[in-house]
């Protein structure tokens, strides 16, 4: 079976499950991505990485479907053509730590079926110079520092130009300049991809992602556009002089004035406009009160 | 193709003939023939003007990219003499690649191999020479010269085996274990071109160590079958349990026998008739097993 490669919703999940041992990292999950990018929101252990691997293929549900293009990953022969048109950052990428830079991307491009190797050596090439790193080819992993290893990362995940990118926490590590080249080098992907990215990064999310997924103990909190999700927080976020114990998270801004999330506070207090941060903030102290 | 001259030539020019500019430019996109290709390359290396003029044509982008491509070609050199070799026997540029991944074919991992092979030669080397008897003391063994001191080389040759197949799909030595697990390539064929070329890198010390040893003429060749079977063991129960607990398991299925031998009568037998036929029966079950659950193999990955 061949999957329509540009169905309305390119990813869809229906009633996904995972447990590991008692904890429930998966809790029937429901969600769809379309083409573009989504960002993909919640605390360490609220089982992003566990979704995000199944749908790599390299994990297995304990129930729940899930489609990709229209593949079914649990079918040996149309798993192997999901995993032809993934790129996978996995949240802890290890290294061949005595291979070079270009050695390594040889690899995974091996890996990845491209085995004649002038096409290996100009997709190496072309994702070596799409982060910044052309001049890093000869170079040893180990002698990378953390943000370089970073961007090796993400150029191996975009070897053989796939149409489903998932990037478990791709920014984590990168400098602030790394961060905006990661964001122009994310927008400008060629053939409309489906692209899952994993963050504790708010404004990466507000930033780039048209559409973000809120997760929460394993189960979907939140879907739609970064707007929507601050505009959870509207009327629920203030700025005071003196700091309100009745907030629920507090912290000091720029200007040396506290800033409020939490139920509206009472007359007489300045209302801001909530960002995509405080949105998500509400949303997991909502989670945490239950 | 070549046209007259539309510049004056060089004084030191040997020809009076140079390519017109469609020629010059077909030439620096590439779309020119392999005759004219040569004719050009041939002219350009003695008329500086026509040097000039195709450098006016070539597309800046297109020459950076070759740069890069021919960057990389050249950060990926050839993978060492071994693989020059394997190379020869035409084994295709991407295997040795793969093979290059394998923790147990590095340098490091053999010569550890080789460090323990010394010290169990050594030791029973020194057992032969320098115990009462010259080694041919054997317990319960009368009329079997020479065997009592090859049991750790007989618990180890095996057991060495197995730490380089293993070493090739365990996901604790696969720094990139996941990749290579989400990757389109079969993880059957990964796992098999990885194990063969990990066993084939261990066994050949093994066999080198099994010459030197003092013991019989044939234990080169005895220690093979067993060395393929625990490892076939392991590749089976891939198939069924996790990699750490299929490893535990195939070397249980070495070290008990072997033991219980040394204990109750003698831990040679395990590599004589009938452990040898043990071991081809064992060899070929666990084949037929890998065979008929090829899928879980792939599955086996995933864990």
């Amino acid at each position: 079976m061949t999957g329509n490669t540009h169905d309305a919703a390119a990813v869809r999940v229906e009633g996904l499950s995972r447990r590991y041992g008692d904890v429930r990292a998966l809790d029937a999950v429901d969600v769809t991505l379309d083409r573009g990018i989504t960002g993909l929101l919640g605390p360490n252990g609220a089982g992003k990485t566990t979704l995000l691997s199944i749908l790599a293929t390299v994990n297995e549900p304990d129930a729940g479907l899930v489609s990709v293009f229209g593949l079914n990953p649990r079918d040996r022969s149309e798993r192997v053509e999901i995993r032809r048109r993934l790129g996978f950052l996995p949240q802890e990428l290890g290294y061949h730590r005595h291979f070079t830079v270009a050695a390594f991307l040889d690899y995974v491009a091996i890996l990845k079926e491209i085995v004649d190797r002038r096409r290996r050596a100009e997709e190496v090439a072309r994702v070596l110079a799409a982060v910044g790193m052309e001049r890093f080819g000869r170079r040893r992993i180990r002698t990378l520092s953390g943000g370089y290893r970073q961007r090796l990362a993400i150029a191996q995940a975009l070897l053989g130009s796939p149409q489903l990118l998932i990037l478990d926490e791709p920014t984590a590590g990168l400098d602030t300049e790394q961060r905006l080249r990661f964001r122009e080098l994310l927008s400008n992907q060629p053939g409309d991809p489906v692209v899952v990215l994993s963050t504790h990064q708010a404004d990466d999310v507000a930033a780039i992602c048209p559409r973000v997924v809120v997760m929460l103990e394993g189960r979907i909190a939140f879907t739609g556009t970064p707007a929507a999700l601050a505009d959870r927080a509207d009327g629920h976020v203030w700025i005071a002089d003196e700091r309100d114990e009745r907030a629920y998270v507090s912290w000091r801004d720029s200007e040396n004035r506290w800033r409020h999330i939490g139920e509206r506070p009472p007359g007489g207090r300045d209302i801001v406009t909530p960002s995509v941060e405080d949105g998500y903030l509400l949303l997991c102290h909502a989670a945490d009160a239950r | 193709m070549m046209q007259p001259l539309f510049g004056a030539p060089e004084p030191s020019s040997r020809t009076y003939w140079h390519p017109g500019a469609d020629v010059l430019s077909g030439y620096a996109e590439g779309a020119v023939d392999e005759i004219g290709r040569w004719s050009v390359e041939t002219h350009l290396q003695s008329c500086s003007a026509c040097r000039a003029a195709v450098s006016a044509h070539v597309d800046r982008a297109r020459l950076a990219r070759n740069r890069a491509v021919v960057l990389a070609m050249t950060a990926t050199p050839d993978v060492g003499v071994l693989s020059r070799a394997a190379s020869r026997c035409g084994i295709p540029d991407h295997v040795l690649r793969l093979m290059a991944a394998t923790p147990s074919l590095r340098r490091s991992w053999l010569l550890a191999v080789v460090g323990v092979l010394t010290v169990v030669t050594g030791e029973a080397v020194l057992a032969r020479d320098l115990w009462p008897g010259g080694g041919r003391v054997v317990a319960g063994g009368a009329g079997r010269p020479g065997l009592t001191e090859l049991a750790p080389f007989l618990l180890v040759g095996p057991l060495l085996a197995l730490a380089g197949v293993a070493a090739a799909f365990l996901p604790v030595l696969d720094p990139s274990y996941r990749l290579a697990v989400a990757a389109p390539i079969s993880g059957v064929r990964l796992l098999l071109i990885r194990s063969l070329s990990a066993l084939l890198g261990a066994l050949m010390p093994v066999v080198c160590a099994a010459v030197v040893m003092p013991g019989p003429s044939w234990l080169p060749v005895a220690v093979l079958l067993p060395s393929l079977a625990v490892c076939a063991i392991a590749l089976a129960a891939l198939t069924t349990v996790g990699p750490t607990t299929a490893v535990i398991a195939a070397g249980a299925a070495w070290v008990a026998p072997l033991v219980w031998l040394g204990v109750t009568r003698f831990p040679a037998e395990v590599i004589q008739g009938d452990g040898q036929i043990l071991s081809a029966l064992v060899l070929i079950v666990a084949t037929l097993v890998m065979y008929l659950r090829r899928d879980r193999l792939e599955m086996g990955l995933v864990r």
